[in-house]
């Protein structure tokens, strides 16, 4: 990969990071009440001595811009994002940290189930286009595109908790539950994990089909395409081994762009089902006005989509040689 | 291409037909909401008529009622108003920031566009969603609980609309600005320069009016994704009980547990409300994308 890409790609990835801890930093200076008292809201006990600290730490005994600037984004930087104000005396790190791994595994497996059903649907129902599955795919596909996340959970609840009692409806875990193996733990957690995994999942796989699918017919009247075909080659290896290969390219990027908006799906995802990840931490710092928690929420979520819009357009320079320039 | 025209060949093609009839429902329902159910119903009216709480689907009540005793056919067909009036200022506001940033950087180029530009990807990039929590409630914070209305819409709702607008835009102005790209190289804005015309002038008379057909079919698009946006919102707390949309409605019946409590009634009809806008202007939007593109027309 040519090295000015990279350090083209690289230098955009980290003023976009920097723009984010400014509006960070803008929108904790907007807040209502003077900075190093909104900082040690969340902390019992305060002393002159550490509020004049606190000052001191964040530079807020000087210039607005830059320096303040400057303490804020070194603050950010050392991963010291302040106190929640709810969660006493806990930092925002330690309240950030307690909540990611549900939404990891929540977020990592329904993109993973939706990349394989939601490309596969696209790209059969593209190349068999008008074909029976093209039509009720590409309706279905729109009807799960205009439909709001937490809408399709709160039917799945209904039908299959509510209705079938086949899926417990709220938590990751049975609440107050003794296991006597890991086991037994691990199929508790499956079970709560179903529905909210099948909701992500369902949300996603409409974008991804019908990006998929426009692919593989713009793909299908390429030249090569028709070459192939005209070598003989049977249609299914026509499309594993020269169509799909090629109009795989846009969907890499649909997936890392379509990160920022797959977070409010998110967020509201786990408020349906109770999901103790960061969504709920949203909504419970929401609600509290827990200001630095929602601003933590933020940069965590934001830099994590940076980066991996970084990683695709590395992944995507991998595969396709002409964007290397 | 004239409007009038342009909604006869809509008309011909079945997503566009479709489209174009769903929207044309809504849009009376949420003119004349009053006619329709009457005024909408608070606690009080449910209490003073003696209505059942949480009640199923019957004659009377076609749509149930919620656990505040309130009409649910009343509150869709009111929310309708709120919630298509919302995405409706929300996508001007969108539409207009999109325009002006995309010619702008566009016609005038250099260090202006590379700055214009710069902020639009960030925009594009970001959970826009994150920060439109965090802008709604900062900003509420800053003007205060204040009940105040603007043309009949409450302050909390304003605030949303606004929010909404300036986190939405990056989109439209990355189209518009690529259309004016095209444009500026054309042989009728050279020649108005020849004659002398400003920068303003060229923006204004010649680039503007060629864009206001990618304007149209974009606005459609960026309207289904205001209805979403504000829809979430809502869902997570940040609608306004006294104005309820749809998302509203939605927070309602999951604040009581209506799914774990069987009662489908209180979230499935404005549910369906909000798939339906969404997906009539997601089928409005590709179909005059269709016929208004012309590398898209190309390849039909």
């Amino acid at each position: 990969m040519g090295s000015a890409y990279l350090v083209r790609r690289l230098a955009s990835a980290a003023i976009t990071i920097l723009l984010i801890v400014f509006i960070n930093f803008l929108l904790f200076r907007a807040m209502p009440g003077s900075p190093e008292r909104i900082i040690l809201r969340g902390v019992p006990n305060v002393t002159l001595e550490r509020l004049e600290a606190t000052r001191e730490r964040w530079g807020l005994n000087d210039p607005l811009f830059p320096d303040q600037f400057v303490s804020f984004l070194q603050a950010t930087a050392s991963g010291d994002l302040g106190f929640s104000f709810v969660a006493r005396g806990q930092t925002v790190g330690e309240v950030l940290a307690q909540r990611i791994w549900p939404t990891i595994i929540l977020f990592g497996l329904g993109e993973l189930v939706a990349i394989v059903v939601g490309l596969a649907l696209g790209a059969y129902s593209g190349w068999r286009r008008g074909g029976p599955v093209d039509f009720v795919g590409n309706g279905v596909s729109l009807i799960l595109y205009s439909a709001p996340y937490f809408l399709l959970g709160m039917i799945l609840l209904l039908i299959f908790a509510t209705n079938l009692g086949w899926f417990p409806t709220f938590g990751m875990l049975t609440a107050g539950a003794t296991y006597s193996s890991p086991v037994d733990r691990l199929v508790d957690f499956l079970a709560h994990l179903a529905l909210p995994l099948a909701t992500v999942a369902l949300g996603l796989i409409g974008q991804y089909a019908i990006v998929m699918r426009s692919s593989i017919i713009e793909t299908s009247s390429d030249d090569y395409v028709t070459t192939a075909r005209g070598m003989g080659l049977t249609d299914g290896r026509v499309l594993r081994h020269h169509a799909l290969p090629n109009a795989m390219l846009p969907t890499v990027t649909l997936v890392a762009i379509n990160l920022g908006y797959v977070v409010a799906g998110a967020i509201t995802v786990e408020v349906v089902f109770n999901w103790p990840g960061l969504g709920t931490l949203t909504v419970e710092a929401l609600t509290a006005r827990d200001y630095p928690v929602l601003q933590g929420v933020f940069l965590l979520l934001s830099v994590s989509v940076v980066l991996a819009n970084l990683g695709a357009d590395m992944v995507y320079g991998v595969l396709d040689p002409r964007v290397r320039t | 291409m004239r409007l009038g025209g342009l909604i006869r060949r809509l008309l011909r093609r079945p997503d566009g037909f479709a489209g174009l009839c769903i929207l044309v429902f809504f849009s009376v329902i949420a003119l004349v909401p009053d006619l329709l159910v009457g005024p909408l119903q608070t606690p009080v009216t449910g209490l003073e008529n003696g209505y059942p709480r949480l009640a199923p689907p019957s004659f009377q009540f076609p749509l149930g009622t919620d656990e505040l005793r309130r009409d649910m056919l009343n509150l869709t067909v009111h929310g309708a108003r709120v919630s298509m009036v919302i995405g409706l200022l929300a996508t001007v506001i969108t539409v207009v920031i999109g325009v002006i940033v995309g010619v702008v950087s566009g016609f005038i180029g250099g260090r202006t566009d590379g700055v214009l530009m710069r902020i639009t990807d960030f925009f594009l990039v970001i959970p826009t969603f994150v920060l439109a929590i965090i802008l709604t409630s900062i900003i509420r914070d800053m003007i205060g609980s204040a009940s105040r209305e603007i043309l009949g819409i409450r302050m909390t709702l304003i605030v949303i609309i606004i929010v909404i607008g300036i986190t939405s835009w990056a989109s439209t102005a990355r189209i518009i600005r690529s259309q004016t790209l095209s444009l500026k190289e054309r042989a009728f804005v050279d020649r108005a320069r020849v004659i002398g015309a400003g920068g303003g002038h060229i923006m204004n008379r010649h680039i503007l009016p060629n864009v206001v057909n990618l304007i149209v079919a974009n606005a459609v698009l960026v309207f289904a994704g205001a209805v979403l946006t504000e829809t979430t919102l809502s869902f997570i707390g940040l609608g306004d009980p006294l104005q309820p949309s749809w998302g509203q409605i939605l927070e309602s019946s999951r604040e009581i547990g209506a799914p774990s409590l069987g009662a489908w009634w209180y979230f499935v009809p404005p549910g369906a409300c909000i798939v339906l806008v969404v997906f009539a202007f997601t089928l409005l939007g590709s179909a005059l994308d269709e016929m208004l593109n012309p590398r898209r027309r190309a390849r039909q």
